[in-house]
């Protein structure tokens, strides 16, 4: 499903975004693409306008939703929140990485290593 | 699920587009700005805080393409798109996207026309509840099995030592209901009902009595269907009682047509042979019987009430003569039930009810007792259609049919094919380009099909409607000797013709799209961008082959048809032994209104007094049997001298006369004397006979004064005189015997004539006059079929007619489209030479050279179909004349369709070869004219 070469965690992006979503309570694109780099400190090499795709994939799978709204500068943004549906998704991709996590941990040395 | 609302949400971002564009891009507005504003806040420049975001962003195309991608539905996207290019595509060469259309329809028209027949006659269920749930009955047994007298259709698949028949009798169909009740919820079968056609009833609405057909149903009928009607109440138990008040429904047509569809109809009487009914009901609109396919009974009444109509003729038997089998048998399955178990359930109760009634054996020397093995055993088969012998009979030449249409289609598919390959070959270049610049082919190759599919699919929408215009040619072909399709058949486009319309239309698309499609897009890229014309062979062999092909299936329809009307034309010069001009014939049948015996004789005296005088009859007589109108009678006999016992099987065809039928109808009168006013019921019975009939039956040819017995009633005639031969049922037969009688001495067995009028002029301005003078002396009396002897000739040849006329109309379209396609791919290829023939102009060619290069180029090809169309008939002759075929087949019976000439006729072949040799030469004429005008000055720079 790679479409485009941009996307560098294929998969993995969703649970950040939900995530994201799940702490921040209801954001705008920007803010979750600037959430994501702070977190991450900086070193996932992310273009900030792949995150749109996956917004609308994920609006599409009914785990966000999207609503225009007023930001905190007055300006008119899309924000997207958690819907249950995407609450529980998250519960359960946190559970499968941490499970598929646990795993490769056992077969590695203790670095640190990117999926 | 998921996967569900995904689409959803995809076609939803199909329809909005527009707005969810906008928003996109104001999304993106918005963080772009953003993030700016932070950079800006970081401390950077205006310009560099913008640079900087966009970079951070990534490429703002690139994320709205891939949204893009992700939003809608892509392919059907591109699907529309392509749709719009296909038609501007169509639209910028309208002449011949036009003649494309034109001929697409008429192909997928046919077809289309010819599937509603398959479909009303092969394919339709009957208008009931669950028609899958009813089963027909029929029977088998062997050849020694007796019956008393059947009436009625029957064709029943048996094995050839066998006999079957679908027609049961009253009393046994009364055994096998009483058992299927006595067995009650247990039985496979929770109705059983038995029907059958009274074919000629004589009803009185108002004033004018007509002749229409009916049929006599038992009590279940109704309620076993599950028909409702639309007025009234249905036949029920009560009705079908012996001595019940006769009842009567009629269908919705006799409805519509003779009570104007006047509500108040219920409770009025009929009257049908004189006896009155009572209108019980109206069918509904779309139900016409169970009877035949071609059979529509316009009134029903109960089985018990049929011996009022018909009397001594009842098939429910008299005190003087048993009934005949002549009933059809359905019933209702249970759910689960199967046609098995239904048999099985009523096996028994047949087998010895038919075997009750089985007559004794007739010669003394058959054994009465009938061996096991050839007890007549019950069948039974899916009752979804109603009776299915008839439509056994028309389904082999509705195939026949069938594959023609599909041949003319499969030509003007060739010619849509040969249009499109030449037109992609000149977009050469274009498709290059982009498959140069990265275009998928299989996306390239959509796009071309995309294209085909449209023009099939506007061909099909077209054709749709060439069907209804095609539909009533049909309709009108089918006259009531025709046998090829059956008439009073009701052809509508329902929505089964309507999907097989678009299946043909989407398969022809694909057809003659794929090809080019595929040929357009497998270029060599280098040398296809160099431009150069030449590059493409300037005739593909695919195009040449389907040209070929092209003129080989036309000629195998126009030999089709030109054996055909050769056939058509020996048979119209018959000699049929009586002159049949200006004659005017119709029919009476006074018995069916209570005429017998004496009165019936007088009122044939009276009426011939007025015949005889009237103005414009030279003379008039009458016959029992119509010549050459499919129509006979025949009687079992025994020569001088033998018995019953001891004679073989011995039967000759019978015709009943008046004194003057020979001079009349012109018959040459050989020897002995003909009959006069004297030989009547007082006077010793005689017979006059034909050619045919001393000639097979006598050795020594003085038949006159010797005496033949008849078997059934045992009367003996004595031989008076010899007549020469006539044709007696149709123009093809071989001469038959022939034993005349005179009208007065038959006495009870006279019934319905055949009225013969020789008349001084055109015969049918006395039609009137001839209905009036009947209506005289009986105004209840009906006159049917009148109309002129040489009509009736020709209507005989109904089959060989539309044979001739269909054959004829596909094989000049057929050739229409080759030549038109010939046309096509010779014009192509001059214009693609254009550069070649300036040259050799230049060089010093003639005019007339360039001429014959260029038909010769096509006339090679015309050539080469004829050949391989003749190889083609020859190799399907032997084919058909092998052992391959049995007798019975329905392929070699169209091979002994022709008459009086071979169907490897040389001269045929001769002549349809010679005109498709001249068509083609004129199609290649003209695009040959256009390449000997060109100047070589042009053509040189003509790139």
């Amino acid at each position: 499903m790679a479409e485009n070469k941009h996307e560098v965690l294929p998969g993995t992006l969703n649970l950040l975004v939900l995530k994201t979503l799940a702490t921040m309570g209801p954001l705008h694109g920007y803010g979750i693409a600037r959430r994501i780099e702070q977190i991450s400190g900086d070193l996932l090499e992310l273009n900030q306008g792949t995150i749109y795709p996956a917004l609308l994939k994920l609006e599409q799978l009914g785990w966000i939703r999207a609503k225009w709204s007023v930001s905190e500068n007055n300006r008119r943004a899309k924000f997207y929140s958690l819907t249950r549906a995407g609450q529980k998704q998250l519960l359960a991709e946190e559970e499968e990485w941490n499970r598929t996590a646990a795993i490769v941990t056992r077969f590695l040395t203790p670095s640190e290593q990117k999926q | 699920m998921i996967r569900l609302r995904i689409f959803f949400f995809r076609l939803r971002g199909l329809f909005l587009k527009r707005n969810l564009e906008q928003e996109l891009a104001d999304e993106i507005q918005s963080h772009l700005e953003m993030q700016i504003e932070d950079n800006q806040r970081l401390g950077m420049g205006p310009d560099d805080a913008r640079y900087a975001a966009l970079r951070k962003f990534g490429g703002v195309e690139q994320v709205k393409e891939i949204y893009r991608d992700r939003r809608g539905l892509p392919f059907m996207e591109t699907f529309l798109r392509d749709l719009g290019y296909g038609a501007r595509m169509l639209r910028r060469t309208p002449i011949i996207t036009t003649v494309a259309i034109l001929s697409l329809a008429l192909g997928i028209g046919a077809n289309t026309a010819l599937f509603s027949v398959v479909d009303a006659v092969l394919l339709k269920t009957l208008p009931v509840e669950a028609p899958d749930r009813l089963v027909v009955f029929e029977w088998q047994a062997g050849r020694r099995f007796r019956t008393n007298g059947m009436s009625g259709t029957s064709n029943v698949n048996v094995a050839p030592d066998m006999r079957g028949l679908s027609l049961f009798r009253y009393e046994v169909f009364e055994k096998m209901q009483q058992a299927r009740n006595t067995t009650g919820s247990e039985s496979p079968l929770t109705d059983l009902f038995a029907f059958g056609p009274i074919s000629e009833l004589t009803a009185k609405v108002g004033d004018q009595p007509e002749i229409v057909k009916g049929q006599a149903v038992s009590a279940g009928y109704y309620t076993g269907l599950r028909v409702q009607p639309r007025l009234g109440r249905a036949i029920t138990d009560e009705d079908d009682r012996p001595g019940a008040a006769p009842v009567v429904v009629i269908s919705d047509q006799f409805w519509q047509e003779r009570f104007r569809a006047n509500p108040a109809v219920i409770g009025q009487q009929l009257l049908l042979n004189k006896q009155s009914f009572t209108i019980i009901s109206v069918t509904p609109p779309a139900f016409n019987g169970t009877l035949q396919v071609d059979y529509q009974p316009a009134v029903t009444i109960p089985l018990a009430v049929e011996p009022l109509l018909l009397g001594e003729k009842s098939n429910l038997g008299t005190a003087k003569e048993s009934g005949v089998w002549w009933l059809n048998l359905m019933g209702r399955l249970k759910p689960g039930a199967t046609y098995e178990q239904a048999r099985e359930s009523l096996n028994g109760t047949f087998q010895s009810a038919a075997l009750e009634m089985m007559p004794q054996p007739r010669k003394v020397n058959q054994p009465a007792q009938l061996d096991p093995r050839d007890y007549p055993r019950l069948l039974s088969e899916s009752g979804s259609r109603g009776m299915p012998d008839v439509r056994k009979v028309y389904a082999p030449t509705i195939y026949g049919l069938f594959i023609v249409v599909a041949l003319v289609l499969l030509i003007a598919c060739a010619n849509l094919a040969n249009l499109l390959l030449a037109r992609a070959a000149l977009r050469g270049p274009e498709i290059s380009v982009r498959l140069a610049v990265g275009a998928g082919r299989w996306r390239l190759i959509r796009q071309l099909m995309t294209e085909s599919l449209l023009l099939a699919v506007l061909g099909g929408a077209v054709g749709v409607f060439f069907a209804f215009w095609g539909k009533s040619v049909l309709l009108a072909l089918t006259d009531k000797e025709t046998g090829l399709l059956p008439r009073g058949v009701d052809l509508s486009l329902n929505w089964r013709v309507l999907v097989f319309t678009l299946m043909v239309s989407l398969l022809t698309g694909l057809l003659f799209g794929l090809t080019p499609a595929w040929r357009a897009t497998s270029l060599d890229l280098t040398t296809a961008l160099k431009h150069s014309r030449r590059m493409t062979s300037t005739v593909s062999r695919l195009s040449k082959g389907l040209l070929v092909l092209q003129v080989a299936l036309s000629f195998l329809l126009l030999i089709g048809a030109g054996l055909f009307i050769r056939t058509l034309y020996n048979l119209q010069r018959v000699n049929l032994g009586f002159n049949q001009q200006n004659l005017l014939v119709f029919r009476l049948q006074p018995q069916d209104s209570g005429y017998k015996n004496e009165r019936l004789l007088q009122f044939y005296q009276k009426l011939f007094t007025r015949l005889d005088h009237l103005p414009g009859v030279r003379a008039a007589t009458f016959g029992r049997v119509e010549l050459i109108a499919n129509d006979n009678w025949f009687n079992d006999f025994l020569l001088p001298g033998e018995t019953e016992t001891t004679a073989a099987e011995r039967d000759t065809m019978r015709q009943m006369v008046r004194e003057n039928y020979f001079a009349t109808m012109e018959i040459p009168f050989l020897r002995g004397r003909e009959f006069t006013v004297q030989d009547d019921q007082h006077a010793p019975s005689v017979a006059i006979v034909n050619q045919t009939f001393v000639r097979k039956f006598f050795s020594d040819p003085d038949v006159l004064g010797k005496r033949v017995t008849f078997l059934d009633n045992k009367r003996e005639v004595e031989i008076v005189g010899v007549v020469a031969d006539t044709k007696y049922e149709n123009q093809r037969e071989e001469l038959q015997p022939l034993l005349y009688t005179p009208w007065r001495q038959e006495g009870a067995a006279i019934g319905e004539m055949h009225f013969v009028l020789r008349t001084a002029g055109e015969p049918t301005t006395l039609a009137n006059t001839v209905r009036q003078v009947v209506h005289e002396l009986d105004s209840n009396l009906p006159v049917t079929e009148i109309g002129t002897q040489s009509a009736r000739a020709q209507a005989t040849l109904g089959q060989e007619r539309l044979y001739a006329r269909l054959l004829s109309f596909f094989g000049g379209v057929a050739l229409l489209l080759a030549a038109i396609g010939l046309f096509g791919v010779l014009a192509y290829s001059v214009g693609q030479r254009t550069k070649e023939i300036g040259i050799r102009m230049a060089f010093g060619a003639q005019m007339t050279r360039v001429l014959r290069l260029v038909i010769w180029q096509g006339m090679k090809l015309v050539l080469l179909g004829l050949a391989v169309g003749a190889l083609a008939w020859y190799a399907l002759n032997r084919l058909l004349q092998s052992q391959y075929f049995g007798p019975e087949t329905w392929q070699r019976r169209m091979t002994q369709q022709l008459y009086g000439i071979n169907a490897t006729d040389p001269l045929t072949l001769i002549v349809i070869g010679s005109l498709l040799t001249l068509v083609g030469l004129i199609a290649c004429w003209l695009p040959a004219r256009r390449a000997a005008k060109v100047d070589p000055l042009v053509a040189l720079r003509y790139e």
